[in-house]
């Protein structure tokens, strides 16, 4: 079902096309020379949602397209904000410990059209909720995600909606590093796919201290068995070769937050 | 055709060869002075807006504008032959009447100075002062103009706003939500902590991080007072305000959590045993009484 769903579709007049990845539940048609699309995830609908037609409490959204015809292109892509990934699993590294892990995280679908590219619409298959990456008084707004930061994904249940992303941390300091918040800007990624399912490339995170920004670095590696034909989607900001970041800034040392005030 | 003939004549006895060149200096000082300014004003509002904020891009246009068209003037003048000096001399003394009646003013454009140098607040913000809360529509010379949001215009004095404590609820990113929950005595405090944090969560406007928190305020005198503090992103504090209360209601409705009214229990001698309430009817009660029930 899930390798269907991607590439190009053509809406037939009056007929509703569904699919359904993850939580989220998607009905496409074409009518009056629109597109329409109406989306619900699980927990916004009382009933199941069945492939005819979207629940009544979901609204159908249209587009006018310039060339009047009905198709349209689905392809993965990564979320539009950074992650600030949370270990459900404290990992210590070392001073000089070189590691790599995986991190698995919902896929966004992009529905656009084929001929211009222009993007119709970009839901989560998964819903995550936002978080502040920064201080009170500066930062930037984030989806906040789990991962178990696992470092074989060999044992792991494939998931059709997941992406994996292979990160090596380097522990360049002379302090321990505690492994358990890290802010991710997957919006530098590439997607790959092949049999297993959606891969990112490698990133590698340089951790130089509590005090300095991290290196992130997007090597480009890519993963085994993953070839550049498996492309599937671009990165939506340019890619820099080095990028200092505040990785494992920590989030927050307010005293209002500890005396409630 | 005789006319216009006369006409034309009689105009060249007034106006000699040296009073047209002298309209046409001036005409051409206005058309070329005008059209300028217009175009450094454009300019220097559209680089400082840029570079710093809308409105260091006002003043910077009002700096170039105002004294462009004093200098304009003073051109004309001097063209025209007019001499400044006693223009200046009388300014003096008008000035120093003017000092006396201005007061206020001038400590107005120094209060105004003062804002800009340390930048409190920028257009666009909403600021409140004292009672008025609105959006700065502009940082002026002499006030500060704010746009409510019943759509009133309010004018604040630069001086007011030095003397005052203002409050600027869109400086930082991200505000946080306080909202008091209370519930009965009875409740599980742990099963309502854990309530309203899932509540959190499933909040679209709440963020993850700062971490909500549930602070046990107070023991009051009808319910346990619950803070219940929430972060959102700052243009998002209205819809979550609006949102997390209702989702609290419609949840300790769903889960049987009573939020309880202000109310006072009285006993009868003994802490433990209620009033004795009997319920009779009409007809006993005179049966008893042995008096007609009043109506």
């Amino acid at each position: 079902m899930a390798r269907e769903i991607w590439g190009n579709v053509s809406l037939e007049d009056g007929k509703v096309h569904y699919f359904a990845m993850g939580e989220l539940h998607c009905w496409m048609k074409y009518h009056h020379e629109e597109i329409w699309i109406a989306h619900c995830h699980n927990h916004e609908v009382k009933q199941k949602p069945n492939s005819e037609a979207p629940p009544e409490e979901i609204e159908w959204q249209r587009w006018a397209t310039q060339n009047g015809k009905g198709h349209v292109n689905i392809l993965p892509v990564f979320p539009d904000l950074p992650l600030v990934v949370n270990s459900e699993y404290a990992l210590k590294i070392s001073p000089g410990t070189r590691i790599q892990i995986f991190c698995r995280f919902p896929i966004w679908v992009r529905i656009r059209l084929p001929e211009t590219t222009y993007t119709l619409i970009e839901m989560p298959t998964i819903k995550l909720s936002r978080t502040w990456f920064g201080t009170p008084t500066e930062g930037e707004l984030c989806y906040f995600a789990k991962t178990k930061a696992r470092r074989d994904l060999s044992n792991v249940d494939k998931r059709p909606n997941m992406v994996a992303c292979p990160i090596r941390v380097v522990n360049k300091s002379g302090d321990e590093l505690n492994f358990e918040h890290f802010c991710f800007r997957v919006e530098r990624l590439s997607m790959y796919r092949n049999e297993e399912g959606f891969w990112a490339d490698e990133t590698q995170i340089i951790y130089q201290g509590e005090d300095l920004n991290s290196d992130v670095i997007m090597t480009g590696n890519l993963p085994k068995g993953i070839t550049k034909k498996d492309l599937v989607s671009r990165p939506r900001k340019e890619i820099h070769k080095s990028l200092a970041t505040r990785t494992f800034k920590r989030f927050f040392e307010d005293t209002s937050l500890i005396f409630g005030r | 055709m005789g006319f216009l003939q006369d006409l034309f004549f009689n105009i060249n006895n007034y106006i000699t060869e040296e009073t047209l060149q002298l309209i046409f200096k001036l005409g051409l000082i206005v058309a070329i002075s005008l059209p300028l300014l217009f175009l450094l004003r454009g300019w220097a509002r559209r680089f400082f807006t840029k570079k710093y904020a809308p409105h260091y891009g006002m003043l910077a246009g009002k700096l170039v504008f105002y004294p462009g068209i004093l200098i304009m003037i003073f051109t004309i003048m001097s063209q025209l032959g007019i001499s400044l000096a006693p223009l200046l001399g009388a300014a003096g003394i008008v000035g120093v009447a003017l000092g006396f009646a201005s007061q206020t003013s001038v400590s107005n454009i120094i209060s105004g100075l003062f804002l800009i140098a340390e930048q409190p607040f920028k257009v666009d913000d909403i600021i409140t002062i004292n009672n008025t809360t609105g959006i700065v529509m502009s940082i002026d010379g002499l006030s500060v103009k704010l746009r409510t949001f019943d759509n009133q215009f309010v004018r604040i004095p630069n001086e007011m706003i030095i003397k005052t404590e203002v409050t600027n609820v869109t400086r930082f990113p991200i505000r946080r939500f306080n909202a008091r929950v209370s519930v009965a005595y009875k409740e599980d405090i742990g099963r309502v902590r854990q309530i309203l944090m899932d509540i959190a969560e499933k909040n679209e406007y709440a963020l993850s991080e700062p971490e909500p928190l549930i602070i046990f305020d107070a023991f009051g005198t009808s319910s346990i007072d619950l803070l219940f503090l929430v972060w959102a992103p700052v243009k998002e504090y209205i819809m979550l305000k609006n949102t997390i209360q209702e989702e609290v209601k419609a949840r300790f409705d769903e889960e049987g959590i009573e939020i309880p009214f202000p109310h006072v229990s009285i006993y009868a001698g003994s802490a433990s045993k209620a009033l004795p309430i009997e319920m009779k009817s009409a007809d006993q009660a005179e049966s008893e009484s042995g008096h007609s029930p009043q109506p």
